[in-house]
């Protein structure tokens, strides 16, 4: 993974030392809430309901074991001994004091970490895919490129006070494990029929109250343009981007209202004036960064492999984790383990001070010192020989880390919702908990498949309730909590928006409805149809017989 | 701050609010040679400062009477197209921060610097914190006019960029090194 150098480290500590007065300035009443307000956003920290949040950035999503241990410090020094991951690779504290996020700031330092651009309307962490280096699928490690953008958009003089936030997520694997189409922009590196990489920038995908898919904007950017196009979409964003309304002040409502094709001239027109001197990426400039990455070297370990096996024979369990669980690495002898934070009835994403201890510890021993987290708010451990599953598997049992359902209908994507924050209409925790609850047989599991359910407590929808398979929502309706349900959406190559079913659930009855459309769902599918292809196939009309009756009342 | 001396200061930022604009350069704080007028006409001073609209329409009169001595101020809606040709003659571009969480001022100052090459004055306007100083630097901004209490009382006591480099190009910063950073000199 990437490690800082002196100039890294410095710009950082600067940045702790600049908040650290600002954050006094606070505290003195020198500044005001209102002047106050837009310096700590841009450094991670929000006012929620009940106390201070910081989230820390995770850049695409690779931390080591010593950053993950600073993490569980942290988690248990200030805060209430937990914390949450967040679907954009983050992690997220939601009970500490102003006071003391100078010196949690200054400590995250210590390991190479931050939580510049965690909030505010700028360039926000830009996420990957988790299984980014060490999936066999991608043409290139997306990451070292990620990288790259991170610290040009690092502070930036001039899109630092954009419209809105703004959101990059990059994959170079052609199946989208990342969610591009529904980033701000979205990047697909690839290699043109030659063989030279490019980006594909795909732009103003998004959720929030007006979902849209990305459109593609550029099929082919040359490698050495990618800092010049980034800047020429940013600047033309940040010029005509909409300021009067912030529900309209996504890049997608510029790309709507403007339409694709007479934003493309603009932006290249723009790109055209660019001086190419300034910005222009050399190949020295990538392998610099690429050396940054220091690769760990993976020994063979094809030897015991036939252990492995003979133990995923006689235990059953552990059987069934492997399967779920973990998916091929790029070299044979070794996995790629996902470990799910989604226990039967948890709350997705919450990690115990505990659990990221023994994680850190499982990766510095079984996964070359590195974890991974996923936006689906799950952990990784990217190098796992296959030798060595059965002995990671254990130690994941004894701490509650080894539910065996990736993929599967309780490995739930929610946010906070009410429990925490003070945008929610309605609480996402305990409905993901019960869903999780009401299926949480094995059988149960096996007999849906694949399935991607997504909670979201309001209209933000940092739940990705638009593009889950079953998506809920969260709205409140005459001082009461109500759900609304969509079905057919997609974050992967076949990006969708969910559909509405119809009107929505109260609190006690949405479970019921998600069950009834799994039951029809059963009832129609061909063999091995997942549902979402069954969905795709017969459409709404049959899942919303089976919630409102054929009068399609509810 | 004790709470003594923050009262003497709520005072004084009451006795101060409106009005009593600094400016604010390279070299610390600079007189302002220039008054703001909303009409040709209205000029009463050796240098003006127009807004856009009526410098555009005015253009034939400014460089019979005044010419090289009235500067534009363009709002943060404001396109910079219509301008471009009469660059050379003008001496000082006000550009406005309705409020400091408005960027679009920020694009037009690198536009007008890095990519027209203009040689005048580029002036920030509006509301400017401390906070928002580096940016304007890096993106070109040659002065600031600032209203703001705190933002004079930290300027005045400014010594310079806390980094020691930065991740981008900008105005006046040079790359150095095998890594993207650049730096002032």
């Amino acid at each position: 993974m990437y490690r800082y150098d002196e100039f890294d480290k410095a710009f950082v500590s600067a940045r702790v030392a600049e908040f650290s007065d600002q954050v006094k300035r606070r505290i003195s009443g020198e500044m005001t809430e209102e002047e106050f307000m837009p310096l700590r956003l841009r450094n991670g920290v929000y006012l929620q309901l009940h106390a201070y949040m910081l989230r820390v950035a995770i850049p695409y999503g690779t931390l080591s074991s010593d950053q993950m241990r600073k993490l569980s410090d942290i988690a248990i020094s200030y805060d209430r001994g937990y914390a949450h991951f967040t679907t954009r690779q983050n992690i997220q504290f939601n009970w500490l004091g102003l006071n003391d996020i100078p010196k949690i700031l200054s400590e995250l330092a210590e390991v190479e970490m931050h939580a510049i651009q965690t909030s505010g309307n700028c360039i926000r962490n830009i996420t990957s895919d988790p299984f980014a280096g060490v999936a066999a699928d991608e043409s290139v490690d997306p990451r070292p490129y990620a990288e790259i953008l991170r610290q040009w958009s690092l502070l930036h003089p001039e899109f630092s006070y954009l419209p809105r936030k703004f959101k990059f997520s990059i994959t170079a694997s052609k199946s989208d494990r990342a969610a591009i189409q529904v980033h701000d922009i979205g990047i697909q590196i690839k290699r043109d029929l030659s063989g030279e990489l490019g980006f594909s920038f795909y732009i103003g995908g998004g959720q929030g109250r007006t979902p849209m898919v990305a459109k593609l904007l550029c099929d082919f950017v040359p490698i050495e343009d990618l800092l010049r196009y980034v800047t020429a979409v940013m600047r033309i964003y940040n010029l005509y981007g909409r300021r009067d309304n912030k529900y309209k002040a996504r890049i997608k409502i510029l790309v709507h209202e403007t339409g694709i094709k007479e934003l493309r001239e603009g932006i290249e027109r723009e790109l055209s004036s660019l001086r190419k001197e300034d910005l222009v990426l050399s190949r020295e400039d990538i392998d610099a960064i690429f050396r940054y990455f220091r690769y760990p070297i993976l020994d063979s370990r094809s030897s015991q492999n036939s252990n492995f096996r003979s133990l995923r024979l006689s235990n059953e369990s552990f059987n069934r984790w492997v399967h779920q669980n973990v998916i091929p690495h790029k070299h044979i002898d070794y996995g790629i383990v996902t470990i799910s934070l989604k226990p039967i009835g948890g709350i997705p994403g919450d990690a115990t001070s505990k659990q990221m201890n023994i994680v850190a510890d499982l990766a510095e021993r079984y996964s070359c010192n590195e974890l991974r987290v996923t936006y689906q708010q799950n952990l990784v451990l990217p190098y796992v020989a296959l030798e060595d599953l059965y002995n990671v598997y254990n130690k994941l049992v004894d701490y509650g880390l080894a539910t065996a359902n990736i993929n599967q209908i309780s490995d739930i994507i929610a946010c906070p919702g009410l429990d925490y924050c003070s945008l929610a209409n309605a609480r996402s925790i305990p409905i993901a908990q019960e869903v999780s609850k009401r299926f949480s047989t094995y059988e149960r599991h096996m007999e849906i498949g694949d399935m991607r359910l997504n909670i979201s407590g309001c209209i933000n929808a940092c739940g990705h309730h638009h593009v889950g398979h079953i998506g809920i929502l969260g709205v409140e309706k005459k001082g009461h909590e109500y759900y609304q349900l969509t079905l057919g959406g997609d974050a992967g190559n076949s990006c969708a928006i969910g559909e509405i079913t119809g009107p929505g659930f109260p609190a006690d009855e949405i479970v019921n409805a998600v069950e009834r459309v799994i039951n029809t769902y059963v009832l129609l599918r061909k063999t091995n149809e997942r549902f979402i292809d069954t969905y795709r196939r017969v459409g709404m009309i049959p899942f919303r017989h089976a919630l409102y009756g054929k009068s399609g009342k509810a | 701050m004790g709470s003594l001396e923050r009262l003497e200061f709520l005072e004084m930022e009451t006795i101060l609010s409106d009005g009593n604009s600094k400016l604010w350069g390279p070299h610390g704080f600079c007189e302002n040679l220039y008054v703001r007028f909303d009409k040709f006409e209205k000029i009463n001073a050796q240098r003006a400062i127009l807004p856009l609209r009526e410098w555009c329409l005015q253009v034939t009169a400014i460089v019979e009477n005044m010419k090289g001595r009235v500067g534009v101020f363009i709002s943060a809606e404001e396109d910079l197209k219509g301008l471009l040709q009469f660059l050379s003659i003008i001496p000082v571009i006000a550009l406005d921060f309705p409020v400091f969480t408005d960027g679009r001022s920020y694009s037009k100052a690198m536009q007008l610097k890095t990519i027209h090459s203009y040689k005048g004055e580029l002036r920030a306007v509006g509301d400017i914190l401390i906070d928002q100083v580096s940016n304007m630097i890096r993106c070109g901004f040659d002065t600031l006019e600032v209203t703001h209490l705190l933002t004079q009382k930290r300027l005045a006591s400014y010594s310079g960029e806390i980094f020691s480099g930065f991740y981008q190009n900008g105005v006046g910063l040079f790359r150095s090194g095998g890594k993207r950073i650049w730096r002032f000199f």
